[in-house]
Formats: C-alpha cells, sequence, structure tokens
C-alpha cells in the first residue's frame, strides 16, 4: 500500500514561502494498494490537487471509481469538494462515506447545505455530473471497500465527534487519527477500556503508519486545551502503547512553518523510540 | 485612500510553490482613507491575515465594516478566522445583497453552523449587524460614500463604487460578462439562449456599471478567465481581462487591477497576463495593474513627476 499526503494543514489553507516543504492545502491523504485501488480520506483543498493528477487517467474518461472517507464536516475537511473535477464528468462513481454529524443533520444536508445556491453556484449534490452516493457510517463498524478494509471509531473533537479509521491494505495497515483531542493524554490510560485514548489505541494496535493529530506543540497545548486537536505528544502516546511502526505528526498549525514544524518533529522524535516524521505533501510513500 | 490586496484568488485558495507571488488566498481588500478609516471588500481567505494585522495595530476593540458582494465561499470563508471577531467589545458591520429567502444574519451566520466550524459566528465575542445593500442606493460609512453596483453573477452579486478623500476606486467583482449569459437564481449547466428580455437585462446592467464607473480613478475587476478558458466555460460567471478593459475603456476609467486570478494560473502565466494586458490597456490609455497579494496602491492620479 502507498500513501500521499496531499494536504496536511489543519484549519486553513496557508499561501506564501514559510509553508512550501510541508505544504499549506488542508487535509487530504490518498491510499493506492498494489493493485492500483484507491482509497481518499477527507476533501480539503489538498484533494483539488489530486484532482488534477486525477483528470488524467481514467477520471478525465468518465470511468473512474473512488471512495471518499470523511473524518468529519468541518470546514477544512470539506472545502475542496466544489473542485474536486471528477465529480463534474459524467460516468465516475464516487462514494462518500461518513458519520452523521453531531448536530443530528445527515451527512447528506450537510453537504447540501455546503453547496446551497447561494453558497456555491453548483446549486447541490444532484448538479454533480458524476454518480455521487452519500453514505452514512455508524462509527464502530467496520467497512469493506475494493482492496480495502476499514475499521471506524468515533473520537471527540471539540464541540463534536470525527471518525478515526484504520485501514488495511495489503497487509499493512495506516491509522488515521486526525481532528481528535483526548480529555487525558495517559500512556495508563490504555488500560481503561472505553475511554477515548483506549479508544485510539485498539485503532492503532500494531499498525504500520500512525497518522495523528499534532496542531499544538506540546508547549502551547495548555491554552489551547479544548478547543478539540492534540499536542504532538498525544500521537506519540498513542503510537507507543499501541505498538505502532511509525508515527506522522499531521493537521498542522496554520501558524507553523516549516521551521517551527522541524521544531517539533526534533523534539518529538527526542522523546520516543517510535520513528516519527511530519507529514508533508509530496510524493507517494510505501507504507 | 489607498488599498490594499490580502486575497486575490478566484474559487479556491492555493498553496504552493507556484503562488508565492502572487499569492494564494480568496478575495479580500482593505481600503483606508488618509483619515485612517478602513472598509474591507469582501471576506475570503485574505481575511485572516487582515484580522491579525488589524489587532496588532489596534489599541482598543473597533468597529469593522466589511462589504460583500455575494456570499460564494471564496468570499466569506475568512470571516471565522478574523481574529478581531474573537474580542469582545469589537462591532463588525456586514453590508450584503440578500440573494435566498432566509435572513442574511441566517446566510452569513450558516457558514458556521455547527457541522462546518467549531464557532459559531452568532456565539463569538464580537457584535455582527448585517445591513442589506440595494444596487443604486448609496450609503455612508464613515468617509466613504459607497455605491453598490448590480453585477452579472450565479444568484446574483455586487460590485460597489466607493468615494473619499476626492478620489474614486470601483471593486467589479464577481461578474460574467454582459453579452452571452444572464444569470439567474438557478443551476447553468451551460449557457442558456437568451430571450429578448435577457438581452435587454444585460444591456441595461451594462449601462448602469459603466454610468457607475465614469470619472472613476481605479477599477478592480473580475478577470478570473483568459479568453480561452472563458470560451469554454462562459456560464461559471467570470470575466477575461479584454472584457475588463472594454467596460473600462467605455467608462474612461484611468486605471484597471485585474483581480480573482483563477486557482490554476501559476505565478509564471501570471507573468506573461500582466505583461500581455500592461500593453493592451497602455495601446488605449488605461494603466493595468495585475493585483498580488500585499499589493497598495494609491488611489487617485500620481502626483506630477512622480513615476
Amino acid at each position: 500500500m502507498k500513501i500521499r499526503f496531499w494536504g496536511v494543514r489543519g484549519s486553513f489553507a496557508m499561501s506564501g514561502r514559510e509553508f512550501l516543504r510541508f505544504g499549506g492545502n488542508t487535509t487530504s491523504v490518498e491510499l493506492v494498494t498494489e493493485a492500483g485501488q484507491r482509497l481518499l480520506i477527507d476533501l480539503g483543498t489538498g484533494a483539488t490537487e489530486l484532482a488534477k493528477a486525477l483528470m488524467g487517467s481514467e477520471f478525465g474518461k468518465g470511468q473512474g471509481t473512488l471512495p471518499i472517507l470523511l473524518s468529519h464536516t468541518h470546514l477544512d475537511h470539506i472545502q475542496g469538494l466544489p473542485f474536486f473535477t471528477p465529480f463534474f464528468i459524467k460516468g465516475n462513481q464516487i462514494r462518500i462515506l461518513g458519520a452523521t454529524p453531531s448536530s443530528g443533520l445527515s451527512l447528506e444536508a450537510t453537504l447540501q447545505n455546503q453547496l446551497a445556491p447561494h453558497y456555491s453556484p453548483l446549486n447541490g449534490l444532484e448538479n454533480l455530473a458524476a454518480g455521487v452516493s452519500i453514505e452514512t457510517i455508524t462509527p464502530g463498524e467496520t467497512i469493506g471497500l475494493p482492496g480495502f478494509e476499514v475499521v471506524t471509531a468515533a473520537l471527540p473533537h471539540g464541540s463534536m465527534w470525527t471518525t478515526a479509521y484504520r485501514i488495511t491494505a495489503d497487509g499493512k495497515t495506516v491509522t488515521f487519527l486526525s481532528d481528535v483531542e483526548y480529555p487525558a493524554i495517559d500512556p495508563a490510560a490504555g488500560a481503561r477500556a472505553g475511554s477515548p485514548i483506549a479508544t485510539a489505541i485498539a485503532l492503532a494496535r500494531g499498525a504500520d503508519l500512525v497518522i495523528h493529530d499534532a496542531m499544538h506543540a506540546d508547549h502551547d497545548y495548555d491554552q489551547r486545551r479544548g478547543w478539540g486537536h492534540s499536542p504532538a505528544r498525544a500521537g506519540v502516546a498513542v503510537a507507543e502503547c499501541a505498538g505502532a511502526k511509525k508515527l506522522a505528526l499531521f493537521h498542522h498549525s496554520p501558524d507553523a512553518t516549516d521551521d517551527m514544524i522541524d521544531q517539533v518533529v526534533a523534539r518529538t522524535a527526542a522523546r520516543t523510540a517510535v520513528p516519527v516524521f511530519a507529514a508533508a505533501e509530496g510524493s507517494y510513500l510505501e507504507v | 485612500m489607498q488599498i490594499t490586496f490580502w486575497g486575490v484568488r478566484g474559487s479556491y485558495p492555493v498553496p504552493g510553490a507556484a503562488t508565492v507571488r502572487y499569492g494564494g488566498q480568496t478575495s479580500c481588500v482593505e481600503a483606508r482613507s488618509a483619515a485612517g478609516d478602513c472598509v474591507i471588500v469582501d471576506a475570503g481567505t485574505g481575511m485572516r491575515a487582515l484580522g491579525n494585522k488589524l489587532l496588532r495595530e489596534a489599541t482598543a476593540p473597533q468597529h469593522h465594516h466589511v462589504l460583500l458582494s455575494h456570499v460564494h465561499w471564496d468570499h466569506i470563508q475568512g470571516l471565522p478566522f478574523f481574529s478581531p471577531a474573537y474580542v469582545g467589545g469589537t462591532r463588525i458591520s456586514i453590508y450584503a445583497l440578500l440573494t435566498a429567502a432566509d435572513e442574511l444574519h441566517q446566510v452569513i451566520g450558516g457558514i458556521t453552523r455547527h457541522e462546518f466550524f467549531p464557532m459559531s459566528l452568532e456565539a463569538v465575542p464580537a457584535q455582527f449587524e448585517y445591513h442589506q445593500v440595494e444596487p443604486g442606493v448609496g450609503f455612508d460609512i464613515g468617509s466613504f460614500r459607497v455605491m453598490p453596483i448590480a453585477l452579472n453573477h450565479p444568484f446574483g452579486s455586487v460590485g460597489y463604487r466607493l468615494d473619499g478623500d476626492g478620489t474614486s476606486w470601483a471593486y467589479v467583482s464577481d461578474t460574467a460578462p454582459f453579452d452571452q449569459v444572464l444569470h439567474k437564481q438557478h443551476f447553468l449547466a451551460g449557457p442558456e439562449a437568451l430571450t429578448d428580455e435577457d438581452r435587454d437585462a444585460l444591456g441595461a446592467m451594462r449601462e448602469a456599471l459603466i454610468a457607475r464607473l465614469v470619472g472613476v480613478d481605479t477599477v478592480v475587476y473580475d478577470t478570473h478567465f483568459t479568453p480561452d478558458e472563458y470560451e469554454r466555460f462562459p456560464h461559471y460567471g467570470h470575466s477575461t481581462p479584454d472584457q475588463a478593459l472594454e467596460i473600462c475603456a467605455a467608462a474612461g476609467v484611468r486605471r484597471l487591477v485585474l483581480y480573482h486570478h483563477a486557482p490554476s494560473h501559476g505565478d509564471d502565466q501570471m507573468d506573461r497576463i500582466a505583461a500581455e494586458y500592461r500593453d493592451r490597456g497602455a495601446a488605449i490609455g488605461i494603466d493595468v495593474v495585475t493585483s498580488c497579494e500585499g499589493m497598495t496602491l494609491a488611489i487617485g492620479p500620481p502626483e506630477r513627476g512622480a513615476t
């Protein structure tokens, strides 16, 4: 299985020279099996870059199929949807899978609101030329997608819930834990079944790669507790307790320049034996 | 009076190596009078950096005025990231065209519904006030005289002429030209045949725009498309620099600023567009400037002897 980060930024897309190495696009992560089956997580602005690449393939001819898992519907995770060009080609079959937002409004109604005529000239999902299905996930269930097995879990994200994913393909496992904040970041909490961090650890158990929310530098976290995001050390706690093989720090703060992210990685790597790196826009990585 | 560009991009923000010089953030322009009065036009992603600057400079909570051309995402999604909104005592007056059945506060507040954003605009410390604008009905903000102008864009859009300090500029974005497609309040899968009534409506809109632009020093215009791109997407609601030049020439405008650049136009292509239209403008006596993020332009004729 290969992975490519098309967007690694949290909250807000950042352009400019200080954000070139890690990239300024918001969340979008592509997974590809050895057989070429593809899965996308989230539709942040990074998805618009992937879209350009896909249009040169079967998606440009209306023969593409793609499942998209949404972690949640905050704007930085869906703002690329109206500009994801494979939606505009008749014949493409695109599935959008996600949990019902915690307000209780359905996922489909939420995305319809995003494309409401005053906000978007698309005027609604029904005007996307591709075949689009909106499918509701019940967190906790396991989903079979062509080439992938996906285990899902709900984790707290400030005032709402996010869906975390454990994705297995080709005998490799990637666990996606973005936009999460644990009430207690306590490595020992792994023993307390049912706590959010225990849920995350279970989902990351033995994973080849854990992608974890690291919006806050550890020293900034105390002022930002309750905002729904993790400090870098939360990912370390989860990866260590889960026996994960590698940790990718993800969902970088819009205020974090390339140099600041380098420092977070250096400080984080110094405190754990788990190999750690900061997710960056770029090329395909072998999991 | 001067204007500063905080976001010059259309559709969606485009980070990356290809946009470092012209900028990747979406529509947001700050106008300042000589006395320091400030009006913000559009609340695209450029508004985040503007808000951070305003907050750094402020010694007390401010009253901010935001004119919206319309509420497509690229023109409003900076609003929840405008840091003064999180400071108690701040007042934010929003001026916009009502294009949906909902009230303005519902349409604009709707961008921060629970599913979309962690903090509702209704719940932030700043006090929001909403004012509905009507094309042709002017109003004052501090020392600025503001005149909304109807434009041709899906679901409706308004431009603004701002007069102050004895000079004026206008913000004409987003708009399609006034010949091929009349935008109404329904989805266009492609250009629709025009009725005689549609042609009359387009002609009237064009004439009213030109009349409002007569005597304006600087016009910031939606020039999203190259002519080739426009031919393929005439129903997307955007113009080309040629169409902007044609309007500015008809109104006798001194300077045209190219704005709302397509997200696909990287810096090198923008350099070519800037050079080409600088020459085309010069040939008909219009100073054509291509906006980039961070650019400040003094409004009014250049002082004698200045280059």
